[in-house]
């Protein structure tokens, strides 16, 4: 007798023998079925079946896997660690961690217990009040396997899913953010893995995708960042994310049994089936023809109709709950929806409006076709939901409804296909795995000063002109900004828009002068320690915001890591959620959603581990925001914080083929979070003319972009630039990409009060903007270190990725 | 009519995405306004006849399939073409910005020397950058209509674009006699320029899209129909300005606010 | 009936997305010298040929810078 046995004449539906199959023949379902179950869920599995007395069907099988999937059920965040730390001299501490999530990341939230947290960790977005009726909804999502295979509909439906994450916390999309890392674009092609896609092909992709989606929906792009690093070639990363606005009165989740469930939206075919269970997987050289089916194609035009239903139907209450079609298709929105209101559910998937005859039940239930929403109503008003959306053209179809009692029933042409416990379904197994953690002595910084002016401009432009650091503006200019009519400050900043903005700034209401600000902070150039990179992209966030005035700030967490069951990837992803725990409670700043995607590895090429940081901050007026452009002559620059010995991972090690030296920059939490404060009173005293953010390349490039940006020479006597005692070198200031240091542009006049706000923080006054466009740097005797035109630097930094 | 009875149809089509900051515009122009579905418009609850003033706001109207602007233009001419016909024969003000001219450019109406022609007597075509542009431009002040009796003859001013079809393009070999009519019309009312108002030759990004003879917005001869690419209704306020950071003018007007005055204006003045 | 109808630009209108590809060929080592694109619809209709010549100059090709030709599959 084989493992499996049709069970249906008419269709495509198998039962599959679970009870009886050996440990080998359950990996071999697993396998053949491609569900990612480990053998420990298998036999859990198992269990169940010889419990209840019957054999599985496919169709269950198939939930299952959705549901205890990585991508849904999260199980490494959720699941144990056994941490072994090594420190430099080899010494060895054991310990146990459980549950990264709860022990590190809510844990933050949980004891910050911010009461302007509206919903955190609730749905697929997490909720800030805004202006106490309206409410601030933020979501970043991966999606990178989907990119690497079709780059194009790969980013596309990563930011169609991140929006409907927004539309399903019954929030209006009011601005996108997108943070991309791709593989050297002049990678030669005998470096390209085979099966791989080259980095440009990707890249090129990619930007078309999210421009299309996020301009055909009418959403603004408003920030973002590139980055670019080898180990990224086989496996790029997409980070789309969406910033939504609803009234709290509005958010409504109380369903409860007897409801309909609407689904809304496109109609499902064999789009995107198993697109969990891929993305919990590494990809392989195969990847591209065995999971062809895994990339979906998006259609934005269907998402802007769903869109304008979904609000209607919200602003006039006729629905009780809202769930967005994602990872998992109808399978995860329907379980998890009646999980959450603790009910059953029992669903006829011979309703569900197909694009062509569906034959295979499992497959309408996991497709993850895209454009499609779950609404639970009440009896009552499905008439009126109905015609709402029929009103905007939009498909909405009934197709089936929560029960009382506590199974997950299928069915497909009147044959039951599904009967599961609920409770069953989702007592999701956990994994336990190995972590290590050891310290490594950072390398020696063993190069030369610069000899002569013209040696540090050499270096200076070419860190300018390097791909990380040089401008993205011919990206930034196909992802449109300004519909909405809301962008206040801008992505492009300055005289002639030109310099790099470090946050935008968003005014949602017209009645209200309140404002959102929106930053990333990520730098996997400082991945050779997991938690000082996580230290770094928290700081870096929140900085990015200071920058323009942001505060109060909410954070997301999105891990893009390697194989888990790696011990030291597995120690990386302990030892950046304890950071997120440190800083989150140092700048109380908590979490309020994440994401992991884990497996980003191509044949067995990992990615450097890769935490970007999503900050989001109120402007309490827009008309008293900051940009980074120079505004005038004679204005004096400052430098506020310390400049440190940290030169690893930094673009001036990197552009002296020395990535290798050098000590990782790490966060003094407490001492950061006053410093921006002290800031953020300055500039609401209205003493700061500009402001922008030390990051790569360090204070010379940060100095170099607010002069070009301002179209103004900035010169600049370094002896006053503070720094920590073993800061011996000129090129080490100037170049140090120490954390949480701002530059400051403030006007003469001004400068008495501005100093006396900053009463305690290390700052000094470091230079003056000039008529003459000259980037010059002086030391302590007078001689000039620098002088570079900042035309000529702004050309440099414009042109390698001019077209 | 007081200003506040004028009422202003923003109608749209699935893929329209502009139509909040359009009655945004109209509101801060003292005029009232309503976002209507064009279904609704054809064989549903609204008359275009009940408006003053019609606006085709930007967007993707039906994903801008076949090329941007078309299915909509034909469908509304198949389906409320007489209704058009009588609007624009009332000298209603037409308006479309963006997706709005493509929608106004292909319907036939615009530049509509001869009246509204059958077939389109131009085209938006792909900008010479192949790409979409987001980008604030400088518009030259250099025909007139009803819609732009609030800015000076030669005026510069500044509003954003972003599209990626924006080329005004005229039959080749008659190019040069149509634009000597329509600039002896006075219908090239916005082009392309520098800060300085030197106009921008196709010169990119001053032109983003490299239009013909710089043309950025194109008015009917009788300057009641106006279409431009360039968004006023993302330039109403001083605060929506790019540069107002080091300007300071943040409270103030946007350029683009004065259109929609100007369509406001004269409806209250002629109906 | 199925009829074939081929969009493409007219001689000296400006292809952006032709030379874009033409542009990316280059940099990706082939040898082109030029490239031009078209858009290609495939209609099935029981309507004659001069009702698809109407499609044509209603939707589907804007004169000013397209032509169009259109063949019985």
């Amino acid at each position: 007798m084989g493992l499996y046995e049709k069970a249906s004449e008419e269709f495509d539906f198998w039962r599959v023998r679970v009870r009886e199959a050996s440990y080998a023949e359950l990996d071999q379902i697993s396998r053949e079925r491609g569900l990612s179950l480990s053998a420990r869920e298998m036999k859990l599995l198992q269990e169940y079946y010889k419990k209840i007395g019957r054999d599985a069907t496919d169709v269950e099988l198939e939930a299952i896997a959705q549901t205890w999937s990585e991508h849904c059920g999260h199980k490494t965040f959720k699941g144990s660690f056994a941490l072994v730390e090594r420190d430099e001299r080899g010494r060895e501490k054991k310990s146990k961690v459980d549950n990264l999530f709860k022990t590190y990341i809510a844990r933050a939230t949980r004891e910050l217990a911010l009461p302007w947290c509206y919903s955190v960790f609730e749905d697929n977005a997490g909720i800030v009040d805004f202006d106490g009726d309206n409410a601030l909804a933020f979501k970043v999502e991966t999606h990178n396997h989907p990119s690497a295979l079709e780059p194009f509909g790969g980013a596309a439906t990563g930011v169609g899913g991140v929006i409907r994450d927004v539309l399903g916390v019954w929030a209006d999309p009011i601005a996108n953010t997108d943070v991309l890392c791709f593989g050297p674009l002049d990678l030669p092609e005998q470096r390209v893995p085979s099966g791989v896609k080259h980095p440009r092909f990707l890249y090129n992709g990619v930007v078309a995708g999210i421009a299309c989606y996020g301009n055909n929906m009418g959403i603004p792009t408003v920030n973002g960042a590139i980055f670019f690093h080898e180990n990224y070639t086989g496996n790029p990363l997409v980070y789309c994310g969406t910033l939504g606005l609803l009234k709290k009165s509005a958010y409504k989740h109380e369903a409860a049994a007897g409801d309909a469930l609407v689904l809304v939206g496109g109609r499902t075919g064999r789009d995107g089936i198993h697109g969990v269970t891929f993305a919990s997987a590494g990809l392989h050289e195969k990847s591209e023809e065995t999971s062809r089916t895994a990339v979906q194609i998006g259609d934005p035009i269907e998402e802007e109709k769903v869109k304008r239903g979904i609000l209607q139907v919200r602003d006039a209450g006729l629905a009780n709950a809202i769930t967005d079609l994602g990872g998992g298709g109808l399978s995860s929105a329907v379980a998890e929806t009646a999980e959450r209101y603790s009910c059953g559910v029992r669903v006829d998937l011979s309703l569900v409006p197909q694009k062509y005859p569906l034959k295979t039940p499992w497959e309408i239930w996991v497709s993850e076709s895209q454009e499609r929403m779950l609404l639970a109503v009440p009896q009552r008003n499905v008439e009126a939901v109905k015609k709402i959306f029929e009103d905007e053209l939009v498909l909405a179809t009934v197709v089936g409804e929560l029960t009382a009692e506590r199974n997950l029933r299928l069915f497909y042409k009147n044959v039951a296909v599904a009967d599961i416990d609920m409770n069953f379904l989702f007592t999701q197994p956990t994994t336990a795995k190995g972590a290590v953690l050891a310290k490594t002595k950072p390398n020696p910084l063993s190069f030369n000063e610069p000899a002569s002016p013209q040696e540090y401009g050499v270096i200076l432009k070419k860190i300018l002109s390097s791909p990380n650091v040089c401008s993205k503006e011919s990206v930034v200019r196909r992802y449109d900004h300004e519909v909405k009519g809301s962008t206040t400050i801008k992505p492009f900043q300055g005289a002639s828009n030109e310099g790099p903005g470090d946050a935008a700034v968003i005014r949602p209401l017209r009645d209200s002068w309140k404002g959102a600000a929106l930053s990333n902070g990520f730098n996997s150039l400082f991945a050779s320690d997991a938690y000082k990179m996580a230290a770094s992209a928290i700081d870096e966030a929140i900085r990015n915001n200071v920058c323009v005035g942001g505060r109060r700030w909410a954070l997301l967490d999105n891990f893009s890591w390697g194989n888990p069951n790696d011990e030291r990837q597995a120690g990386g992803l302990v030892a950046a959620s304890r950071a997120c725990y440190d800083y989150a409670l140092a700048f109380r700043a908590p979490f309020i959603s994440g994401k992991d995607s884990l497996h980003n590895e191509c044949n067995g090429v990992a990615i450097p581990q890769t935490l970007l940081v999503s900050a989001l901050g109120i402007v309490p007026d827009v008309r008293k925001a900051i940009t980074m452009d120079a505004k005038k002559t004679g204005n004096y620059l400052y430098i506020v914080g310390e400049t440190k010995l940290e030169l690893g991972g930094s673009h001036y090690c990197a552009a002296l083929d020395a990535s290798e030296a050098g000590v990782i920059p790490g966060v003094d939490g407490a001492r950061a979070a006053t410093l921006y404060e002290a800031v953020l009173r300055a500039m609401d005293a209205g003493l700061v003319r500009s402001c922008h953010d030390c990051s790569e390349g360090g204070m010379a490039v940060a100095a170099a972009e607010m002069g070009f940006a301002g179209g103004l020479g900035v010169e600049i006597d370094l002896t006053q630039v503070p720094r920590a005692a073993d800061v011996k070198r000129n090129d080490f200031v100037l170049f140090s990409e120490s954390n949480s240091r701002l530059l400051i542009e403030v006007e003469p006049d001004k400068a008495k009060e501005f100093e006396a706000s900053l009463k305690g923080i290390t700052f000094g006054r470091i230079g003056v903007f000039t008529q003459n466009p000259d980037f010059v740097v002086k030391v302590f005797d007078g001689t000039e270190i620098l002088r570079e035109n900042v035309f000529e630097l702004k050309r440099v930094w414009q042109k390698p990725l001019k077209r | 009519m007081k200003k506040s009875d004028v009422r202003v149809c923003i109608v749209r089509a699935p893929g329209t995405n502009c139509d909040a900051e359009t009655l945004d515009g109209v509101i801060a122009a003292g005029g009232t306004g309503e976002i209507v579905h064009f279904n609704r418009l054809h064989g549903g609850s609204r008359k275009l006849e009940d408006y003053d003033a019609l606006i085709f706001p930007g967007g993707f109207s039906y994903g801008d399939e076949i090329r941007s602007g078309v299915i909509w233009a034909r469908k509304f001419l198949g389906l409320l073409g007489d209704d058009l016909k009588k609007f624009v024969d009332a000298e209603k003000p037409v308006l479309g910005v963006c997706n709005g001219m493509q929608v106004i450019v292909e319907s036939g109406l615009l530049p509509g020397l001869r009246g509204a022609s059958e077939a389109p007597e131009a085209c938006m075509a792909s900008n010479a950058s192949a790409r979409y542009e987001c980008r604030w431009i400088f518009l030259k002040k250099t025909g007139d209509c009803l819609f732009t009796e609030k800015y000076a003859q030669g005026e510069v001013v500044e509003m954003p674009v972003g599209h990626a079809e924006g080329k005004f393009t005229l039959e080749p070999g008659r190019e040069q006699k149509i634009l000597d009519e329509l600039e002896a019309n006075k219908q090239i009312v916005f082009r392309y320029c520098r800060a300085d108002g030197a106009l921008a030759r196709g010169e990119y990004p001053l032109s983003p899209n490299a239009s013909l003879d710089d043309v950025a917005g194109v008015s009917n001869p009788s300057g009641t129909v106006f279409a431009l690419m360039p968004h006023p209704d993302r330039s109403c306020f001083g605060w929506q300005r790019r540069d107002w950071t080091r300007t300071g003018k943040v409270d103030g007007e946007g350029d683009g606010l004065r259109i929609f005055k100007g369509l406001v204006d004269y409806c209250a003045k002629k109906f | 009936m199925r009829f074939e109808v081929r969009v493409s630009f007219k001689p000296g209108v400006l292809d952006a997305e032709g030379n874009a590809a033409l542009d990316a060929l280059k940099s990706l080592g082939f040898k082109a010298s030029g490239v031009a694109t078209a858009k290609v619809y495939y209609i099935e209709t029981a309507e004659p040929q001069a009702r698809v010549e109407e499609m044509c100059r209603k939707l589907l090709a804007n004169p000013i810078i397209q032509d169009y030709r259109i063949s019985k599959v």
